[in-house]
């Protein structure tokens, strides 16, 4: 046999193979076009034979498995520093108090609680029937003491205790090291806990319920003091059972939880992140997310997906803004001009296909204090244009940069939207410059910027958070170098303002001269994109991280 | 081996150490030149100077660079690689090197099966020389290799799972059935170029005398291309796949952040975007270290094949 012929031969083989593969993706695109009416149609549930039905697969059992960001730091409370790491923290641990799915501050350990001295003296009495995770051990105020002088001891590095906690008597001393012992928290007895606080003030109570507060086992940190957040003992509905960084988080119920034991049996957080909503759609997660171009597929009308489409309001706003200490913003008349003509409304529809809410105001809606009568200057592109030509600048605008990080802030799609229409109403070009974030944060405390894109996320839920951190004249936050006398006079008013009432109005009135200046430009109140399985019961929708997978269950549904 | 190549086996090791050591100063120095430090991205936009005080103090960022730099080199060579800002209770030995098995593992199956495939792929079009078949084959596997990643990997993920629903995309660990599709992308466009060069390498062998004498011995055609053109056309091979061997343990970034795999090219990511000083630079010092290794290795093979080269490093 020639080598011609062999060679001819198993080109012939190799051929049939490959006819063979053709023909197999052509069946496979036509079987895969004939239940949907094209590309862009996402199929309805069932309608492939291999896909698992609605009531087993992932909905039968009590374990909810869900996406989630990899922590940013270990789960520690006093280490925990943003939201997506508070969410393990605030389910595993617990303290004082704790929020409710209504963000009001509730009773968690502590039963009850008296407020003396003129507000300067809190008094705390804990349940008895609180025992941490691993052992038998009642949670008694010993535990918290030794909890609050851990977390204020400089050697442990809490990037969070002066934050939250600085109006404890004695915090701060301890965390600069002047003092040996938190002075203001004293164990009474075994169910007593006494706090004093610096200043009598209406919002103490919520900073109480940030992880930094929460209570951890004296016994286990100091046995293992490097890994004992690996399986951490603590009081949350649920128990910490595996922790593997950049795969997966996994909770077990806590079986004798005071507050009520939760309905789920375990809670899988995946944090590979990765095609999560392809992954919800092959029924592996319960809980998917929707990236912003898939919006417009996901909820338009002939979607299945569209009913089981969740948003979930953060409390959080996104704005632009100005360095008053920089020549051309140092006139409140560019300011006002550039606010009237951000035309979020269109940005929302053409970007967002509607699914984001247009800020009015600084304060997000879901916030306590939320006052909606304050307003800021809304898009009119004459008077924007006639605000212009009465400022100093007028026909001599300076070069403008505006910076951004990609993180915290508006995406750069929207940044491109918004400057666009500047130069084509005011004809103002301003330039967009990219920035790594720890550089950003760096140059924003210098104050070096002229113009940048930010967003702020409720610590606690008082809108003491939003407008006197970031506009009080010297506030640390207050990067834009806003300076108004009378502001400050009113948030001072507030600070010690003990009627809720009163302090909402307060940081109203606030707010209102705050936008009537144009210190910022706040655009949009973000919006998450969820998508829920219909057999997820009773998901709470909640703008905020709080302890909620207690309340969740999962149960089929007959359709 | 004689003593000769030992010798320069030796000092070609030597070598790398400078090398090594240029490269961990540079980067280490290029990390604390750049704008904002890991402490600002810790306290984000909640910074006040008294905390970050307190936090430079913990993690050593308030010294000289040149005594962090003596601190660190004294720690590594006690086998301490540090501590990740990003996972506090880890060290940076327990964070990188998880991820490092990981992409390995999958890196050295896909390397199987891209050498696998892209041998017996040239052999054939090399044969098939002056058919339609030659092309034909070639440019098949050319498509492959000429669709990004990033466009391949979401089409496949829904046609494969949400389509048919025969595979879950979740990280199940390597030995799942969920990593099949993730090797297949991390390995198929990589065939088209072992089989051009496989190709090349049997056509200049093909018509050399050896194998004119084979055939004129009356030898099977099947013994003639298996033992004495394919076998010599492999010699060349060994430098590709030599040199594409520190490569396996990169990761693969789209492949690892489709699929949520828990690889080391990932992990790079983070740790930039952290930043995670220790990471960055046990990851840099592990990638150089591997090349470096490699380039030694294949140097002392070339003088094993080619004695010229020991005597010329000698006098160089």
């Amino acid at each position: 046999m020639s080598n011609r012929t062999l060679t001819l031969m198993m080109g012939f083989v190799a051929f049939l193979i490959l006819a063979v593969g053709v023909v197999f993706v052509v069946i496979l695109a036509a079987g895969g076009d004939g239940d949907g009416n094209g590309g862009s149609d996402r199929p309805s549930e069932g309608s492939t034979p291999t896909k698992k039905s609605a009531s087993g697969g992932i909905c039968g059992g009590d374990k909810l498995i869900t996406f989630g960001s990899d922590p940013a730091s270990v789960l520690d409370p006093i280490q925990v520093r943003d939201e997506g790491t508070s969410e393990y923290v605030v389910e595993v641990f617990g303290g004082l108090v704790t929020l409710d799915l209504s963000l009001k501050v509730v009773p968690d350990i502590a039963r009850e609680w008296k407020v003396s001295d003129g507000g300067k003296t809190y008094t705390f009495t804990l349940r008895d029937d609180v025992v941490f995770h691993n052992s038998n051990r009642r949670v008694t105020a010993n535990d918290f003491k030794y909890s609050f002088e851990r977390a204020a001891d400089p050697a442990n590095g809490s990037p969070t205790v002066t934050l939250y906690l600085s109006n404890i008597v004695g915090v701060k001393e301890r965390f600069s090291n002047k003092a040996t012992e938190v002075s203001g928290v004293k164990a009474i007895d075994e169910k007593t806990l006494e706090i004093r606080v610096v200043q009598p003030s209406e919002y103490f109570l919520a900073e109480l319920t940030y992880p930094v507060a929460f209570v951890v086992d004296k016994d286990q940190v100091q046995k293992n003091p490097r890994n004992w957040t690996q399986k951490p003992n603590g009081t949350g509905p649920f128990r910490l059972v595996e922790f593997t960084p950049a795969e997966r988080i996994r909770l077990a119920r806590n079986d004798r939880y005071h507050l009520g034991v939760a309905k789920l049996a375990e809670v899988v957080f995946e944090l590979g992140g990765g095609s999560i909503l392809t992954r919800y759609e092959n029924d592996e997660l319960h809980i998917g997310g929707v990236p912003g171009i898939e919006l417009e597929a996901v909820k338009g009308g002939n979607s299945p997906l569209s009913k089981e489409y969740k948003p979930q309001p953060r409390m959080s706003v996104s704005y632009l803004a100005f360095n008053m200490r920089k020549p051309p913003f140092d006139d409140l008349k560019v300011r006002q001009a550039m606010a009237m003509s951000v035309d979020k409304e269109r940005i929302n529809q053409v970007l967002f296909f509607d699914s984001q809410r247009v800020a009015d105001g600084i304060l997000p809606p879901d916030m306590p204090g939320y006052t909606e009568s304050v307003s800021a200057y809304s898009f009119d592109a004459d008077r924007a244009k006639q605000t212009l030509s009465e400022s100093k600048y007028a026909g001599k605008m300076p070069r403008i940069v505006l910076t951004y990080a990609g993180q915290g802030g508006d995406a750069p799609d929207v940044l491109t939207a918004i400057t666009a229409g500047w130069k084509e109403i005011l004809g103002i070009d301003v330039e967009l410059q990219a920035s790594e974030y720890s550089a950003f944060l760096r140059e924003l405390r210098r104050g070096t910027f002229q113009m940048f894109s930010a967003g702020w996320a409720a610590d606690y839920p008082d809108p003491e958070d939003f407008i006197d951190k970031l506009f009080h004249s010297e506030s640390v936050q207050n990067e834009q170098g806003y300076s108004n006398p009378e502001v400050d006079r009113i948030l001072l008013e507030a600070r010690s303002e003990s009627n809720k009432e009163k302090r909402f109005a307060l940081y109203a009135k606030a707010e209102q001269l705050i936008l009537d200046d144009a210190a910022v430009i706040p655009d949009f109140w973000p919006v998450e994109h969820l998508l829920v399985k219909p057999c997820v019961k009773n998901w709470p929708s909640v703008p905020m991280t709080v302890p909620r997978y207690r309340y969740i269950e999962i149960a089929a549904t007959e359709e | 081996m004689g003593p000769g190549l030992f010798g320069y086996a030796v000092r070609r090791l030597l070598w790398a150490v400078p090398v090594l050591f240029a490269i961990s100063v540079i980067v280490f120095w290029i990390l604390r030149l750049a704008p904002g430090d890991p402490v600002d991205t810790i306290l984000g936009r909640h910074y006040d100077e008294e905390r970050a005080a307190v936090l430079r103090d913990k993690y050593g960022y308030d010294e000289p660079v040149y005594v962090q730099y003596v601190k660190y080199m004294r720690n590594l060579f006690h086998g301490d690689l540090g501590v990740s800002t990003r996972h506090q209770d880890f060290t940076v030995s327990e964070v990188i090197w998880p991820k490092i098995k990981v992409s390995t593992q999958l890196g050295a199956m896909a390397l199987f099966i891209t050498f696998a495939l892209g041998i017996p792929v040239g052999v054939y079009a090399a044969l098939a020389r002056g058919t339609f078949l030659d092309p034909l084959t070639i440019s098949f596997w050319l498509a492959l290799d000429a669709v990004p990643v990033f466009v391949a990997i979401p089409i496949l993920q829904y046609l494969f799972a949400v389509r048919l629903g025969w595979v879950r995309l979740g990280w199940e660990g390597v030995w799942s059935p969920n990593i099949i599709m993730p090797l297949l992308i991390m390995s198929l466009p990589g065939v088209a170029g072992v089989a051009r060069f496989m190709r090349a390498s049997v056509v200049s062998v093909m018509h050399e005398d050896y194998v004119r004498t084979a055939r004129a011995k009356g030898l099977k055609e099947r013994t003639v291309v298996v033992t004495h053109i394919t076998r010599n056309a492999l010699l060349p091979m060994i430098t590709v796949i030599g040199l594409s061997l520190p490569g396996m343990t990169a990761g693969a970034l789209f492949t690892e952040q489709y699929f949520g795999i828990p690889g080391i090219a990932r992990e790079s990511l983070a740790a930039v975007t952290a930043p995670d000083y220790d990471v960055i630079l046990a990851l840099v010092l592990f990638g150089s270290t591997l090349f470096v290794l490699a380039n030694v290795l294949i140097d002392i093979s070339y003088a094993i094949i080619d004695p010229r080269v020991r005597v010329g490093a000698r006098r160089g």
